[in-house]
């Protein structure tokens, strides 16, 4: 009885604890779900209101026409489509180059690891303002679209993240792995590719993830190499251009708007991927 | 025989290091040697952008105006009368000479920070006193958000971790705000730190009854750290929950049944599974948050601007609004000191192992 008690009672508290969770990382999600649905002068309403309201009935009144201005501005519809393609390909590169850099780092003996590992993680010690000069002499001097610009550029950032944290998880596996398929006859390099790596998936999706993501949100380098370019625009960059309907000021229902649908696609890209985040291991040869 | 074939094996081994690691520093040949390089030329230049000058070599100057500071103590004010020193008659806080009265002229020294010490008044006076004020937000910044976002992201992660109907989802959720685009949440929390009640914050604390008057969040300068801290935290901390949730998922179910098993409370479990083996993926994550976090940009150009800077928004200014690109550069290789800094601390006191 009190066993059953006690039980019930951690299982509240574990929800409630869950639903804080919740509610502090999606709140401010909200907010903006809530702002992309008024008026202009609904968001000026003071108190500010919890769901979009009208301003001389207090009725619900819900505007929409936020959703529409985005979607007919081609900008940032043309920005969306560039934004996965610049976004996605950086990412494979990363965890291409990443995963064989880290699979050396982590599990091959070889001199000078230690130099390596540190000239990789330097890449990530310069602001990106500073180099910003730099890289757009390199770009120019290469004659490279601004589109291959932001992916090559991209893995400044991304290379570096993969590289180390895929070094830490293959460095994790256990050694009798990679010895028993050596005494099976596999090289090292299959060793790699057919046992090391499925192991490593949630390391894998883990930081595909959150290089993808990286790679959606960058701006800087973006509002800077497609300053000739506009075509190839990504997302927050044309969010930056929004110029409203009302010229006099910044259309922030818009950019509310365009912020979630922004968000959507990498919440579905999650949901699909997220099993795998776990699935890896479990299904592997470590749980035996 | 037996040990020309190891040794066969072991060159072999290098061998194949070595060709792994060729498309990682191809890239990095590409992208980062020449941008760097010419980062570290031009720092000992006075290189301005868009002008027709000629860059002129000068040495070190750019890092001296940077880095040079003073301290200097304020002498009192005293009243000709009295002999005492002189008491502000609305404030009563006591009277000390001006800064620019203590403080080196040529070149000019401003100042940074005024404090007391045993009874006798500084003033800090640097040459380039925004930069100072920017290392120094910039160590606050990254201190309290790592921290904040470290603890926070473990319990995510812990949570997240156990079973439950949903968490599947919750695994989405949690990524939610990490996915915003950072420009653009920004500009979410400026809207929300509003300083009237259109701002949530504001709104809120009126209708609780907390403050009877509008705060201003982002101009107050007692509030503006904090605030950005609260958006960082928030944006970031999933970074860190995936990161270790990741690392979780290494850890066998067979050490914490066994646990079970020796009747070890969920407690002890903890400090003698989790966190040992949670180890490695956690120093990687605190290694790559805190150098995000020292070189943080767009929080800080976007809510504050000009009001207060970071080290790379300075940066950002000194080469953007004033084309001083030499002394910009030279900032971007102090930052990259204080970085590289950081990170050997980190792996020594984190203990990670590099080979």
């Amino acid at each position: 009885m009190s066993k059953n008690k006690y039980k019930l009672l951690k299982k509240v508290l574990f929800y409630f604890v869950l639903a804080i969770i919740i509610i502090y990382l999606l709140f401010p999600f909200y907010w903006a779900l809530n702002s992309s649905l008024k008026t202009e002068a609904q968001l000026s309403m003071t108190p500010a209101t919890f769901i979009p309201r009208d301003p001389n009935t207090g009725e619900i009144s819900i505007y929409t026409n936020n959703y529409l201005a985005i979607f007919q501005d081609g900008q940032f519809v043309r920005g969306l489509y560039n934004s996965a393609i610049v976004a996605t390909s950086t990412t494979i590169l990363a965890l291409i180059t990443g995963s064989f850099a880290a699979f050396a780092l982590g599990k091959l003996r070889f001199k000078g690891k230690t130099p390596a590992l540190y000239t990789i993680l330097a890449m990530t010690m310069f602001p990106q303002v500073t180099v910003l000069a730099g890289l757009y002499a390199v770009i120019t001097a290469l004659n490279l679209g601004a589109r291959i610009s932001m992916i090559v550029t991209y893995l400044l950032f991304t290379l570096p993240f993969t590289t180390w944290v895929l070094t830490a998880f293959f460095r994790d596996l256990p050694k009798e792995i990679m010895q028993s398929a050596q005494v099976d006859g596999a090289t090292a390099f299959q060793t790699f590719h057919m046992i090391l790596l499925p192991l490593t998936a949630p390391a894998l999706v883990t930081t595909g993830l959150l290089s993808f993501i990286q790679a959606w949100n960058e701006y800087l380098f973006a509002l800077t190499f497609t300053s000739i370019d506009v075509e190839a625009r990504t997302v927050p960059v044309a969010i930056q251009y929004f110029s409203g309907a009302l010229a006099r000021q910044e259309p922030f229902g818009e950019i509310m708007a365009a912020a979630v649908v922004v968000t959507i696609p990498i919440v579905v890209l999650v949901l699909i991927f997220q099993k795998r985040i776990v699935a890896g291991l479990t299904a592997g040869a470590v749980k035996g | 025989m037996a040990k020309s074939d190891s040794s066969n094996l072991a060159r072999e081994e290098q061998k194949l290091a070595f060709k792994l690691l060729i498309p990682a520093f191809l890239i990095l040949v590409i992208i980062a040697l020449y941008p760097l390089g010419q980062v570290f030329y031009t720092s000992f230049t006075d290189r301005t952008f868009a002008t027709a000058r000629e860059t002129q070599f000068v040495g070190l100057d750019n890092y001296r105006s940077l880095l040079s500071v003073t301290m200097r103590e304020l002498p009192a004010v005293i009243d000709e009368d009295t002999g005492e020193q002189v008491v502000d008659e609305n404030t009563g806080e006591r009277v000390y000479e001006r800064p620019i009265q203590v403080l080196p002229r040529e070149p000019r020294y401003r100042s940074v920070y005024q404090f007391n010490l045993f009874g006798n008044r500084y003033v800090l006076g640097a040459r380039t006193p925004d930069f100072i004020r920017a290392v120094v937000n910039t160590l606050l910044f990254t201190i309290f958000s790592v921290f904040f976002e470290t603890i926070l992201g473990l319990g995510i992660a812990l949570v997240v971790n156990s079973e439950f109907k949903g968490r599947g989802v919750m695994r989405a959720v949690m990524l939610v705000p990490w996915a915003v685009i950072t420009v653009v949440s920004a500009r979410m929390w400026q809207w929300m730190f509003q300083p009237t009640r259109a701002g949530l914050f504001n709104m809120i604390g009126t209708r609780l009854g907390l403050i009877d008057s509008s705060y201003s969040f982002l101009t107050n300068t007692s509030l503006q750290l904090p605030s950005i801290i609260a958006v960082d935290v928030w944006k970031t901390t999933p970074f860190m929950a995936l990161l270790i949730l990741a690392g979780l998922q290494l850890i066998p179910n067979e050490l914490y049944e066994a646990a079970e098993v020796d009747g070890a409370s969920k407690f002890k479990q903890f400090m003698t599974i989790t966190l040992p083996l949670l180890k490695p993926s956690l120093a990687v994550a605190l290694i790559f948050r805190t150098l995000d976090a020292l070189r943080v940009f767009d929080v800080f150009q976007v809510m504050l601007s000009q009001r207060r800077y970071s080290m790379a928004s300075y940066n950002y200014f000194q080469l953007i609004s004033a084309r001083r690109m030499g002394l910009a550069s030279a900032i971007g290789v102090i930052i990259f000191i204080i970085i590289f800094a950081f990170a050997i601390l980190y792996m020594r006191a984190l203990g990670v192992d590099t080979e």
